[in-house]
C-alpha cells in the first residue's frame, strides 16, 4: 500500500489511534520555541499538503493541534515547531531525540497551492505564523518554477523571537525571491527593518490580479495586515490566511473550533478572505 | 406483514421476549420525570411519559466513552472497545427518532466516527407515537416531528386497548414474528388508526407563530438582535440545555491513568459550547465570548447551520432545553421573538 | 513506571473538622497502591510515628491566626510541593462565616468575656499566606479527586480547577434538577469536578467548592429569587463557603 492509503485507512477506521512516531531531532530554537523532528511508525510519509496540522499525542497528557512546518518534499519525516504555552506543550518540550508521540494526521485543508500554480505569491508571517508557512516556502523552494514572483516578509516582536534564522539567511540570499523582515522593536543586535509588518506592504512592488497573499500570525495581526493587501487590490479570494482554533478530534465532530457553521478542523485551518466575509460575526480576523 | 397487533394485556409478555433478545432500554419513573434505564422489571416499563431527562443519545454517543486504551512504556495503543452489544431502545418518542437521525449525518460524515456507528449498528429502535402533547414545552408540530417520519424498525400507536405496531425493518418483524399473541392487524383496526391520526391533527399545532421556512429566513437576518442579549443575560451558563438536547454532540478528550501511571485511557467526554472554557485556545483566547453569543451558537447549531451543511433542522421539538432551564429561556419564545422582531 | 525513591508525604492541619483527612484514610484500596508510589511520614489519623523530613506536604485547614501564617510559611519553605486539601484550605471554607462580622464581635460570641485572652484573624485560605501548587476541593475532599489531583501531581502534570459548573456533571448523571423540586442549588454557579455527589444522593449543592472561574452571578440571583429566596438567604447560599474569597467576589455579591 502507498504511504496515502495506509493513512486514509487509518483515517477510515480507527480516527481515534494515533501511530506510533519517534522524535529523531529536537532542539531548543528560542527561549519559548522548540523544534522536532519526527518519524512515523515504518517511515511513513505525512504526505501533508503544506498549512496542515497534526494532532500530537503524549498518553496522560492528551493531544494538541499542531501545524506541520516542513515541507511534503521533505521525504521520511516531518517537522514541528511548538511554543510553550500550556500543559500539553510543556509536557511536549521536555521531550528529546529518541522519545516516542502519538500523531493523527494530517488534518484540514492546507495552503491552495494547486491554484497558486503559475501565480506570484506574497508570504506574510507575523511571529508564529513562518511555522506553517515555512512549510510553503520549502514546498515553493523545491518546486521554484511552478511559481512567479515570491516575496517574505517576515515580523517579529524583536530579535530574540526570530524563528528559522539559519534558513532566513539561505532565504535572503536566493536571488529569485524577495525577502524582508522587521521587527516590532528595535535593539542593539538588530540590524534589519525596524516597525509592525504591516509597514512592510506598501511598498512592495505586485501584480495584485497576479498575486496570491498568504497570511499567517497571530489573531489580532490579520485585520491589520488584510486592511494593507485590500489597499494593493489584492483579489479577496487571492488572499489566503490560517485560522487559530482549538482543534480537539481533528474530525469535524467535538465542536471546540467550530467558526459559526465552519468546522475549522476539517474546513480549515486555510481559508481565503472571501470565506471569512462570509461569516455574520464570529471571526475575529475577518474585521476590515 | 406491515402492521401488526399487540393487546396491552400482553405487552408485559413481549417485553420479557424482548429482554430475552437483547439488552433492553425502556423508560421508567424518576421522581417526577423519566429516564431511559436497562429494563429489570417489565412491569416498570412506562409508555405514557414526558420526554426523558437525557435522551436516549446517551446509549449511542455515551456521557463518558473509551476511545483508546494505552500505555506510555513501552508506547503501546490500541482501540478501546472491541465488541460492541445488541441493544433494544423501547418507547422512543418521535421527536427523538429525529434526534437520533440528526445525529447520525453529524457522525456518518467523513471522516466517519466508528465509535458511534459502531454502537449505532447494534441498535433496534422501538417507537411509540404520541397521540397528545407532552406538555407545554414541546415545539415538535412546527418541527415536523409530532408524527413518524422513519428512522425506526418498530413503531407503535395506543389504540386503547391495544397498541398497532408499525413494521419497518427486517430487524424489526423478527421482533414481531412467531408469537402467538402479535397477530397481523385488520382492516377494522387500520381504520381506527387512520380516525385516530385525525384526531390527533386537531390537537397538535405549530408552535412558531410562522412556518420553518421563515424561521430560518429570520435565522439568515437575526445574527445581531437584542433577542440574544435578553437570552444571555438569562443565561446562568449550566449547560443544562445542551445536555439534555438530541442533538448537540460536543465533546471533549481526556486521558486517564490507573495508579500504575503507565497504562490508561483516553475518553470522550460530553461537552458544552456553552462552557466557558470551551472555545479558548492554549494562548487563553477566547473564540466565543459572552453568554449572549454562546446562547445565540446553540440556537444557530439547531435552526441554521446544520440546515445549510445538511438540510435539516436539529431542533426536534422535545422541548427538553426549556424544561431544564432553571433561568426559564425558552426556545418556543425566543424563536417567536426573532419573528415578532423581523416582522417589525 | 518504577521509581528509585518515593517521594515522602507528610499531613498537616489548620482549623479544620480532619474530615478530609479522613477522606484520604478512608480511600480503601487505592491508598494501599498510592503508597507503592509515596512514602507516607506523618499522618496522625492512621500512623503514631511522625517523621519530619518531606517532600510533598498536604494540608488540610484554613489560616485563623497569626501562628498559623508562621506554621503554614514554615510548611512551604520545607516542601517541593504544597497541596490544599479540602475547602478549608483550598477556598477557605466554611470556617469564612467569621469573616461576616467583626473579629471583636466573633470572639465576643464564641468566647464571651475571655474574648480578650483570644488571638484570632481574618479566615484565609492557606494561598492568601502561601503559594499552593495543588488543590483538592470541596467539602470533604472527594476521594475519586484526590486520586485525580495525587496522580496529576506525581505525573508532574498541573491539575487545572475544573472550571465549568456542577450542573455540567450533574445533567450527565441524570439528577432530577433541584429546581424541578423546587429547591434552591448552588450547582449552576459552582465549580464542577465532584461528579455532582450530593445532588446523587438526594441533596442539593451548597457551593463548598466555591464558584466558577466566571460565574452568572446576576442571572443565578433572578434564579433563586424567582424561586423564592429573600436577597439576604441569597446571600448566605452564595457566601455559606465562599466568604473568606469576599474580595475576589464581594463586587458580585453585594
Amino acid at each position: 500500500m502507498l504511504d496515502r492509503e495506509i493513512l486514509l485507512e487509518k483515517m477510515r477506521t480507527t480516527p481515534y489511534l494515533p501511530m506510533k512516531a519517534k522524535i529523531i531531532e529536537a532542539q531548543m530554537v528560542t527561549s519559548k520555541e522548540k523544534f522536532f523532528r519526527i518519524q512515523l511508525e515504518n517511515k511513513i510519509n505525512l504526505g501533508h499538503t503544506p498549512g496542515q496540522f497534526v494532532m500530537v499525542s503524549i498518553f496522560g497528557f492528551e493531544e494538541a493541534p499542531i501545524s506541520v512546518c516542513s515541507s511534503p518534499s521533505d521525504k521520511g519525516y516531518f517537522e514541528l515547531t511548538v511554543r510553550s504555552v500550556g500543559v500539553f506543550t510543556d509536557r511536549l518540550h521536555k521531550l528529546e531525540k529518541g522519545d516516542l508521540v502519538g500523531i493523527r494526521g494530517p488534518f484540514g485543508r492546507g495552503f491552495p497551492i494547486d491554484n497558486m500554480f503559475g501565480y506570484d505569491v506574497m508570504i506574510v508571517a507575523g511571529g508564529l505564523g513562518i511555522v506553517p508557512l515555512r512549510s510553503l516556502i520549502r514546498y515553493i523552494m523545491s518546486n521554484r518554477n511552478d511559481f512567479g514572483n515570491v516575496q517574505i516578509l517576515l515580523g517579529f516582536k524583536s530579535s530574540k523571537e526570530l524563528l528559522f534564522e539559519e534558513e532566513n539567511k539561505e532565504w535572503m540570499k536566493r536571488a529569485e525571491i524577495k525577502f524582508n523582515c522587521t521587527i516590532d522593536r528595535a535593539d542593539s543586535e538588530w540590524k534589519g527593518n525596524v516597525g509592525l509588518i504591516t509597514t512592510l506592504i506598501p511598498g512592495v512592488d505586485i501584480n495584485p490580479a497576479r498575486t496570491y497573499a498568504v497570511v499567517v500570525g497571530p489573531p489580532i495581526m490579520y485585520k491589520f495586515v488584510i486592511r494593507e493587501l485590500l489597499k494593493k487590490n489584492i483579489p479577496d479570494h487571492q488572499i489566503i490566511v490560517s485560522l487559530e482554533r482549538r482543534m480537539r478530534c481533528g474530525l469535524g465532530k467535538c465542536g471546540h473550533c467550530q467558526v459559526e457553521g465552519v468546522y475549522v478542523c476539517q474546513s480549515g485551518p486555510v481559508f481565503t478572505f472571501n470565506d471569512l466575509r462570509k461569516f455574520k460575526g464570529e471571526c475575529h480576523e475577518k474585521a476590515v | 406483514m406491515k402492521y401488526a397487533i399487540l393487546k396491552k394485556s400482553d405487552l408485559n409478555h413481549w417485553l420479557k421476549h424482548l429482554k430475552d433478545r437483547a439488552k433492553l432500554y425502556a423508560v421508567r419513573k424518576k421522581e417526577n420525570l423519566f429516564v431511559f434505564r436497562p429494563v429489570k422489571e417489565v412491569q416498570d416499563v412506562c409508555l405514557d411519559y414526558i420526554p426523558t431527562i437525557l435522551p436516549p443519545k446517551k446509549y449511542y454517543f455515551p456521557q463518558k466513552e473509551k476511545l483508546i486504551k494505552f500505555s506510555v512504556q513501552p508506547f503501546k495503543t490500541a482501540k478501546a472497545i472491541d465488541k460492541f452489544e445488541d441493544f433494544i431502545l423501547f418507547g422512543v418518542h418521535t421527536c427523538d427518532i429525529a434526534g437520533m437521525q440528526c445525529m447520525d449525518v453529524v457522525f456518518r460524515e467523513v471522516p466517519e466516527d466508528p465509535n458511534y456507528l459502531n454502537r449505532k449498528d447494534k441498535m433496534t429502535i422501538i417507537g411509540i407515537e404520541c397521540l397528545k402533547y407532552c406538555d407545554q414545552y414541546a415545539n415538535c408540530t412546527s418541527m415536523g416531528n409530532h408524527v413518524p417520519r422513519g428512522g425506526y424498525d418498530l413503531m407503535m400507536v395506543d389504540l386503547g386497548d391495544k397498541l398497532i405496531i408499525h413494521i419497518n425493518s427486517e430487524k424489526g418483524e423478527k421482533l414481531v414474528t412467531g408469537l402467538d399473541y402479535i397477530k397481523e392487524a385488520t382492516q377494522g383496526q387500520m381504520d381506527l388508526l387512520e380516525s385516530t391520526r385525525e384526531e390527533k391533527k386537531k390537537i397538535f399545532k405549530e408552535e412558531f407563530t410562522g412556518p420553518l421556512t421563515k424561521v430560518y429566513d429570520t435565522f439568515d437576518k437575526s445574527f445581531v438582535s437584542s433577542v440574544w442579549k435578553d437570552v444571555g443575560r438569562k443565561c446562568v451558563a449550566c449547560g443544562n440545555c445542551t445536555a439534555v438536547c438530541p442533538t448537540c454532540y460536543c465533546f471533549d478528550t481526556q486521558d486517564e491513568l490507573d495508579l500504575s501511571l503507565n497504562e490508561g485511557i483516553r475518553y470522550r467526554i460530553w461537552n458544552s459550547c456553552q462552557m466557558d472554557d470551551f472555545a479558548k485556545v492554549a494562548g487563553r483566547e477566547d473564540f466565543r465570548k459572552g453568554r449572549d453569543n454562546r446562547q445565540k451558537h446553540r440556537y444557530y447549531r439547531k435552526f441554521k447551520y446544520p440546515v445549510d451543511k445538511f438540510n435539516r433542522y436539529f431542533c426536534t421539538g422535545c422541548g427538553r432545553c426549556t424544561r431544564a432551564c432553571m433561568a426559564e429561556i425558552s426556545l418556543v419564545e425566543t424563536v417567536n421573538s426573532l419573528l415578532r422582531e423581523e416582522k417589525k | 513506571m518504577k521509581r528509585q525513591s518515593k517521594p515522602k508525604v507528610a499531613f498537616f492541619d489548620f482549623t479544620d473538622c480532619e474530615g478530609c483527612q479522613l477522606q484520604f484514610a478512608n480511600m480503601g484500596t487505592a491508598l494501599l497502591e498510592l503508597t507503592e508510589l509515596i512514602e507516607i511520614v506523618n499522618f496522625r489519623e492512621i500512623m503514631s510515628e511522625a517523621g519530619e523530613d518531606y517532600d510533598i506536604a498536604i494540608v488540610e485547614g484554613s489560616i485563623t491566626t497569626d501562628n498559623d501564617i508562621a506554621r503554614i510559611k514554615a510548611i512551604r519553605e520545607k516542601a517541593k510541593i504544597l497541596v490544599a486539601l479540602g475547602a478549608c484550605a483550598a477556598t477557605g471554607g466554611i470556617n469564612g462565616i467569621k469573616n461576616r462580622s467583626s473579629l471583636d464581635l466573633a470572639k465576643q460570641r464564641v468566647y464571651g468575656d475571655k474574648a480578650g485572652q483570644i488571638n484570632t484573624i481574618k479566615v484565609m485560605p492557606l494561598d492568601a499566606v502561601v503559594k499552593v501548587d495543588y488543590y483538592i476541593l470541596n467539602c470533604p475532599a472527594y476521594i475519586p479527586e484526590i486520586i485525580a489531583v495525587l496522580k496529576a501531581m506525581l505525573l508532574g502534570k498541573p491539575y487545572p480547577l475544573p472550571n465549568y459548573p456542577v450542573c455540567a456533571e450533574c445533567k450527565m448523571n441524570e439528577n432530577v434538577c433541584r429546581y424541578e423540586k423546587d429547591q434552591e442549588c448552588m450547582g449552576p454557579v459552582t465549580r464542577g469536578g465532584c461528579n455532582s455527589w450530593c445532588i446523587n444522593k438526594g441533596n442539593r449543592c451548597y457551593g463548598c467548592r466555591g464558584l466558577v472561574d466566571n460565574p452568572a452571578v446576576d442571572a443565578a440571583k433572578d434564579i433563586l429569587q424567582k424561586y423564592g429566596l429573600k436577597t439576604e438567604d441569597i446571600l448566605n447560599s452564595f457566601t455559606l463557603y465562599n466568604d473568606s474569597q469576599g474580595a475576589k467576589y464581594d463586587q458580585e455579591f453585594k
